[in-house]
């Protein structure tokens, strides 16, 4: 099957960014994956969401590579699922923020701030949002740092 | 207003429920099929670990009889997935229709 | 705002509630002005620990993040991990996997149709429809071994087959539902009570819908037709027949229009797919290890777009493995239609009705990290969620 779409949205999006688009993938049909660096991450999206008709963003979520984050946006349009790939270290992880462009990206990236540490600059409450309020500062449970123990207590029959 | 059809038509009606446990166990409808309680063959199994490895809670503990190696399970740890009986090679593990599923004592919770 | 508002806080247990969470509505008199979400209370650390078992042994996991989208959430992570393989299914095993999906849609709507009867005051279509639905759970019990844990996708098609009895229980138990369910739009679509308390309640314009992100009925009733189903076309879907329903009144009697509308076409559905379902083989073996790869899987859960993500770094057990539930992304224009702004007022008493039109299921959003750590110390306030989950255990695999 053709993947005629695809790689006209990956097509212009290089155009825009020129040299600083890292990786493009095209794994199947409807999907797309991009790799941009920080600096390029919201005007991409901001190209994608106002001048290239992908205005739906599903989610934005992170996840813990080693001694980077990888953050990742999602966005939906055309009848094609991009994701939008940016590393940032994990010493220094902000990123620019994208609720003024899109303003339901709130609670999403309240989510990856509070699991991850990840911080949004331009985001207007990054309270905690899932976690409870005396959960200890500094402490990130989705990164690979924090590792899942044993519950002690009776399990096995006497 | 249309509901008033409905009300007087459902109050001639018999009853939809069944005295279960009291009186008429029987008529409790149990379809083929159904994830029950666990039941285990000991001289089909061979030892070959598999439900242990695709037990998502840790109902399955291998250990050691005279014969070799078989399983132990926890049946309240159990949530009827019905996996080891998928991957159990020859058919040692059996999902009954028996949804009855408790005990008053915490070993009659072993299937040993 | 000024200094006549009061703060009324709603949650985490509330009668009006079906689910944790906790809103802060700031009110003056009787219009709500502006409204605080805080949610967690239902966390049961799935994702965290999806990391730490095997990708068969998630399967079960995954459809415990909800009991009423459970077929949701397992059709999309066994899709998400052939992505990974890159392997085609049975074409059978698709249909199957469409035929359970639709079964559960009906489930759904008609068990949201009976919540909103009760939140509205009127109990005896609740009771009505809650017993229609009986009829849908004693199909699923038929096909699928159980109520509402269907466990029937697996990772290369699907675990049990369709015979000809079942079938024939199913085509007559969709007649009745049918039937039943026009009954009830007949009702519903008339009543002054259902509607004096939706009629230009809870107004969601269409570019807020689309700024918000919001997805699922709640987005088609802001006049957007939009469904995954017809845009990404997964499973079978791309050779069933179905039509988009989108209402163009933007307010709670458009949420409940589209959903019983969706009910009746996902009843046509379920007599397309038993009519022209191929035969063959349901289910293709695979390895244990993925290859290296990450794969993005999406489908129409009865609430939404349901949207997860898998990376796998060579080993039996996922990497990194993100859930997003249509509930969370629904979260912000729910905000949005419970604050008066401009032209539309939005009063206390709409308050459980609000929360019903986007039908909303905690459990499916609050999946994330959560932990119990034993040198945490005693003051942990989770015992309500190790309540709700029932196979989530932190443990470390031998």
């Amino acid at each position: 099957m053709s993947l005629q779409v695809e790689e006209s949205i990956a097509n212009e999006v290089r155009s825009f960014l020129g040299e600083n688009l890292l990786e493009v993938k095209v794994p199947r049909p409807r999907r797309l994956y991009l790799k941009v660096k920080r600096e390029d991450y919201k005007r991409a999206a901001k190209h994608m969401v106002e001048k290239m008709g992908l205005n739906h963003i599903s989610t934005i979520t992170a996840a813990d590579a080693g001694q980077e984050i990888d953050v990742m946006a999602y966005l939906f349009g055309r009848g094609v699922e991009v994701m939008l790939k940016a590393a940032v270290p994990k010493m220094n992880p902000k990123i620019p923020s994208l609720t003024d462009i899109v303003p339901g990206v709130t609670f999403f990236e309240r989510e990856a701030h509070d699991l991850f540490g990840v911080v949004f600059d331009g985001h207007p409450d990054l309270a905690r949002f899932i976690l409870p309020e005396d959960w200890p500062d500094g402490v990130y449970p989705l990164r690979k740092e924090y590792k899942v123990t044993r519950l002690k207590g009776p399990r096995e029959v006497s | 207003m249309s509901l008033a059809v409905e009300l007087l038509r459902n109050l001639v009606k018999s009853r939809a429920t069944v005295l279960y446990p009291f009186k008429d166990r029987e008529k409790v409808h149990v379809p083929e099929g159904l994830r029950g309680k666990l039941a285990f063959y000991r001289d089909r199994c061979i030892g070959c670990s598999m439900c242990f490895r695709v037990c998502p809670s840790e109902t399955i503990e291998m250990t050691e009889d005279a014969k070799g190696k078989r399983p132990k399970f926890y049946l309240d740890r159990c949530t009827h997935c019905q996996q080891c009986e998928d991957v159990c090679p020859t058919r040692a593990i059996e999902l009954t229709q028996k949804f009855e599923n408790f005990g008053f004592d915490r070993k009659e919770m072993m299937l040993e | 705002m000024s200094a006549a508002t009061i703060k009324v806080p709603v949650g985490p247990q509330h009668p009006a509630l079906k689910e944790p969470e906790n809103f802060t509505f700031h009110v003056e008199g009787e219009n709500i002005v502006k409204v605080d979400v805080r949610v967690g209370y239902a966390h049961k650390g799935i994702e965290k620990l999806m990391e730490s078992k095997t990708y068969l042994q998630n399967i079960p996991l995954v459809e415990r993040i909800c009991g009423i989208c459970n077929t949701a959430h397992t059709v999309c992570y066994t899709q998400n991990v052939e992505y990974l393989y890159e392997k085609p299914i049975p074409r059978r095993a698709e249909y199957l996997r469409v035929l359970i999906e639709e079964l559960n849609r009906i489930h759904s709507h008609l068990l949201w149709l009976g919540v909103v009867g009760h939140e509205v005051g009127f109990e005896t279509l609740f009771m009505y429809v809650w017993r229609d639905r009986e009829v849908v759970l004693d199909l699923i019990e038929a096909l699928t071994g159980n109520r509402i844990s269907m466990a029937f996708a697996t990772v290369g098609g699907t675990r049990r087959d369709l015979t000809s009895t079942i079938e024939h229980k199913i085509r007559k138990g969709l007649d009745l539902l049918e039937e039943r369910t026009k009954y009830y739009k007949r009702t519903v679509a008339v009543d002054p009570t259902i509607l004096a308390r939706s009629r230009d309640v809870g107004i969601l314009t269409p570019e807020e819908a689309v700024q918000l992100c919001a997805v699922g009925p709640f987005r088609r009733a802001s006049s957007i037709k939009e469904d995954v189903r017809a845009d990404d076309p997964y499973a079978a879907h791309d050779e069933i027949p179905f039509n988009i329903i989108a209402y163009d009144t933007c307010d709670f009697y458009a949420r409940i229009m589209v959903r019983v509308d969706e009910t009746l076409e996902s009843i046509n559905m379920v007599r397309y797919c038993l009519d022209h379902i191929p035969s063959g083989p349901v289910r293709v073996r695979l390895p244990n290890t993925p290859p290296v790869a990450e794969a993005v899987s999406k489908v129409e859960a009865p609430r939404g777009e349901n949207i997860h993500y898998v990376r796998s770094n060579g080993t039996d057990k996922p990497a990194r493995y993100k859930v997003r539930a249509p509930t969370s992304a629904n979260l912000a224009p729910l905000v949005q239609t419970m604050t008066s702004r401009g032209k539309y007022d939005v009063y206390v008493a709409d308050i459980p009705v609000l929360l019903a039109g986007i039908d909303p299921c905690m459990c499916c959003m609050d999946r994330s990290v959560k932990f119990i750590d034993d040198s945490k110390g005693k003051k942990w306030v989770w015992t309500m969620e190790q309540l709700k989950r029932c196979m989530s255990k932190n443990v470390v695999r031998r």
